[in-house]
């Protein structure tokens, strides 16, 4: 085993084990909890057998196992961006709910003339 | 214009930033109608201490939200203020006073539920060319995507009626709110018109616009929302 892959099961075991205890006080939901476990197991899994990510490559019409990882990781970001946009807009709108609400609740009537 | 719907005419100004402009526009409709609302999005002036002193019921907005966001605010107020007729008005001072007579008058009369004010069928002062072809394509754009007739669908100067003004929900904070007010009207199928009104372009009002480019994040934001729904 390289030094490489040593370092990495480290690293993916660390966050399998605070992925699950995240999950077991409740602090993630079900599917995202599940989500992240195989993304770390399946990370697990092209480490220790790079020849599986040659195989699906190949498979998809790709040269090399590392090319179809890197593609993965560069759709996975936008992915990631895109959630997180969303997640921006609703939060924008939920300020803009909250915020006329307050005004609603202290009109400042005109001074008296 | 009877003094009933002098007195169940709200009139709503969103206003961020514009203590130097908001006393005169203020004073100018008081003149003639007794309800007027400004919210204040916001400002880091003292746009909400001039509005009050010059006669208008103030609502803030803690942050800046948006024109939209305040548009919606203002218009939910006078709505549980009892308001049957809710007109909007900028707070640059691009818009007279007088016009808003023109737009109520429909809705009285029970031709419309929906007035907006256009430039293109009235008058303006010192646009510039640029913002009237701006002004244009946008309109050519809202015109396709809410299949309306309109020919200034970015006008401030609106008025709704009180079942038009209850429909409404303004989702898009920012400037995309116009275009979206135009497609819920649409959508709602409620009668719209168009009566010409005039608008004033100064100096201050022009600082205080929309710029090319922010015209493009307008789109964007608009495009967003739509395909959000």
């Amino acid at each position: 085993m390289t030094t490489f892959q040593i370092s990495a099961f480290v690293f993916l075991g660390l966050a399998l084990a605070a992925t699950i205890s995240f999950r077991l006080r409740r602090q993630a939901s079900f599917r995202v909890a599940l989500a992240w476990s195989l993304l770390w197991i399946g990370a697990a899994a092209a480490i220790a057998w790079p020849q599986i990510t040659v195989r699906v490559a190949h498979f998809l019409g790709i040269a090399r196992g590392a090319d179809l990882v890197f593609y993965l990781a560069i759709l996975g970001m936008f992915v990631g961006f895109f959630a997180v946009y969303v997640r921006f807009r609703r939060m924008e709108s939920e300020m803009t709910r909250i915020v006329r609400e307050l005004a609603l609740r202290t009109p400042k009537e005109p001074d008296p003339e | 214009m009877t003094g009933v719907v002098k007195d169940t005419t709200f009139i709503v100004i969103p206003a961020f930033n514009e203590g130097r402009a908001i006393g005169a526009v203020v004073a100018e409709l008081k003149a003639l109608w007794p309800h007027v609302i400004v919210v204040d999005d916001g400002s880091r002036d003292d746009t909400a201490s001039v509005a009050q002193q010059s006669g208008a019921t103030v609502l803030r907005h803690a942050v800046n939200r948006g024109q939209g966001a305040a548009l919606q605010t203002g218009i939910t107020h006078a709505l549980r203020r009892g308001a049957q007729i809710v007109v909007t008005f900028d707070s640059d001072g691009q818009h007279r006073a007088e016009d808003v007579a023109t737009l109520v008058a429909p809705i009285e009369e029970g031709r419309a539920d929906v007035v907006l004010g256009s430039r293109f069928l009235g008058t303006t002062e010192n646009m510039s060319v640029l913002r009237g072809l701006l002004l244009r394509t946008a309109t050519a754009f809202t015109r396709m995507t809410s299949g309306a007739r309109v020919t200034d669908a970015h006008n401030g100067l609106r008025a709704f009626s009180r079942a038009a003004a209850s429909r409404l929900e303004i989702r898009l904070d920012r400037m995309a709110h116009a275009s979206e007010i135009v497609d819920q009207v649409a959508e709602h199928g409620a009668r719209c018109i168009e009566v010409p009104v005039h608008v004033r372009y100064t100096d201050y009002s022009k600082r205080k616009g929309q710029t090319g480019l922010g015209a493009f994040r307008v789109l964007l934001d608009y495009l967003w929302g739509r395909w959000l729904r």
